[in-house]
């Protein structure tokens, strides 16, 4: 799903597998190394990125949560039932609480009122400015089960998983995530050659607009601006 | 002559492989538990050696000193805490380990993991947290010495083996206090 393009000499080194992440590499730089950090993967598990993430000595909990949604009933996915699935799918303890949270382009595979019931679980279990990223398909097909991502290094994500078949991409945008994501706030946006929109969101507290706004200075980004312009759909 | 004849290694002979003392060989083969297919423990299980799972197990399984390994057939709704655990079948449960935890492709693992080196190979099912960094308690009271299991033992049809619900979902440990984060 991550391209290369153009010829290189055999003498020049290869270029890492995988796409460079600034909202990774902002979320992973949020971890100090002295603290212990407990992360969500909303995906599922992968062996390299609980080693990557336990170097860094973060507490890894994997949700699974397109492959644990999917194996649901119909019944228990209707909008009135989301509330209760995922407080199955997703228990967890009253004192748990993450700094970081990655959801990857799970969002992509689950309707609004599913993504809202997520959240709605998910946000008190969230420290303040906890961040969480998103990574949301611009384009019309995504492939039709979640590819995976994994960590190559601090700024390097890689895509695994078959690109066919495909499915509908909801397409969501900023506002939507506003919408779904109430709590939140964009500090940073990508827009990458592939056509994922990287989200870096952050959990708000009392100063969070302008801590979000200095950090996205410092970035060289516009707080909650892609940095790019998305296409036309 | 006839004597030395008979003090001949001739069983040695015969038996190249053993160059272990036959009652090191037992000995070996004993400290190897297993709980076949077709039995059900309910119950605590505690011990001083190996044990594998192609059963059911409810309760708690303590064997910190020995490695427990739950095969592709191997159900279990329990805590385990070992020095190794491998899993390939399906555990509902925390586990807890000395030295190394490993998730087969092939396990359903809902639950907790706690050990210094945990690998889950790709295409595992796992819903849970993973602790690479809090060490188990060591300086446990010594176990005892044969394996045994504490509740009834039963026999299972392969229908009811065949047909067991996954509820219960993993993450039953609270989590351990935290620092606060701490940004640059």
């Amino acid at each position: 799903m991550w391209w290369s393009s153009g010829s290189r000499s055999p003498a020049e080194p290869a270029p890492p597998p995988g796409q460079r992440s600034e909202a990774l590499k902002g979320l992973l730089d949020s971890l100090v190394p002295e603290s212990r950090h407990a992360v969500l993967d909303l995906g599922p598990p992968l062996a390299g990125n609980i080693k990557f993430l336990a170097a860094l000595s973060c507490r890894v909990r994997i949700a699974d949560l397109h492959r644990s949604l999917c194996a649901e009933s119909v019944e228990s996915r209707q909008p009135e039932a989301m509330g209760a699935l995922f407080e199955r799918l997703l228990p967890l303890a009253p004192d748990e609480r993450f700094d970081a949270l990655l959801a990857w382009d799970v969002f992509d595979y689950m309707r609004p009122d599913q993504v809202s019931s997520l959240m709605a679980r998910l946000t008190p279990a969230c420290r303040p400015e906890a961040l969480v990223l998103v990574l949301a398909s611009t384009r019309r097909q995504v492939p039709a089960a979640p590819p995976r991502y994994r960590i190559v290094d601090r700024e390097t994500l890689a895509c695994e998983g078959p690109l066919q078949p495909v499915r509908t991409c909801p397409r969501y945008t900023q506002l939507d995530l506003a919408r779904m994501m109430p709590g939140f706030s964009v500090r940073r946006s990508f827009l990458l050659r592939n056509g994922i929109q990287e989200y870096l969101l952050a959990r708000d507290t009392g100063g969070g607009a302008s801590r979000a706004r200095e950090v996205a200075a410092a970035a060289g980004a516009t707080p909650g601006r892609a940095w790019f312009r998305r296409g036309r759909r | 002559m006839w004597n030395k004849r008979e003090d001949e290694p001739i069983r040695a002979a015969a038996a190249p492989q053993t160059s272990l003392p036959p009652t090191a060989v037992t000995a070996r083969r004993e400290q190897q538990a297993a709980i076949g297919p077709s039995i059900s423990i309910v119950g605590d299980l505690t011990g001083d050696e190996d044990l594998t799972i192609l059963g059911r197990v409810k309760g708690k399984i303590d064997l910190p000193q020995h490695s427990v390994t739950v095969g592709e057939s191997g159900h279990v709704d329990a805590d385990i805490h070992a020095k190794v655990v491998s899993v390939a079948g399906e555990v509902h449960g925390n586990l807890v380990a000395g030295e190394q935890i490993l998730i087969r492709r092939t396990a359903t693992m809902l639950g907790n993991l706690t050990a210094p080196r945990v690998g889950l190979e790709d295409g595992c099912r796992f819903r849970g947290s993973v602790d690479m960094e809090a060490q188990p308690e060591r300086g446990r009271p010594a176990p005892i010495p044969a394996s045994r299991a504490t509740g009834a033992i039963v026999p299972v049809k392969p229908a009811e083996a065949a047909g067991q619900p996954a509820g219960g979902a993993g993450g039953g440990t609270p989590a351990k206090p935290e620092a606060p984060l701490v940004r640059p």
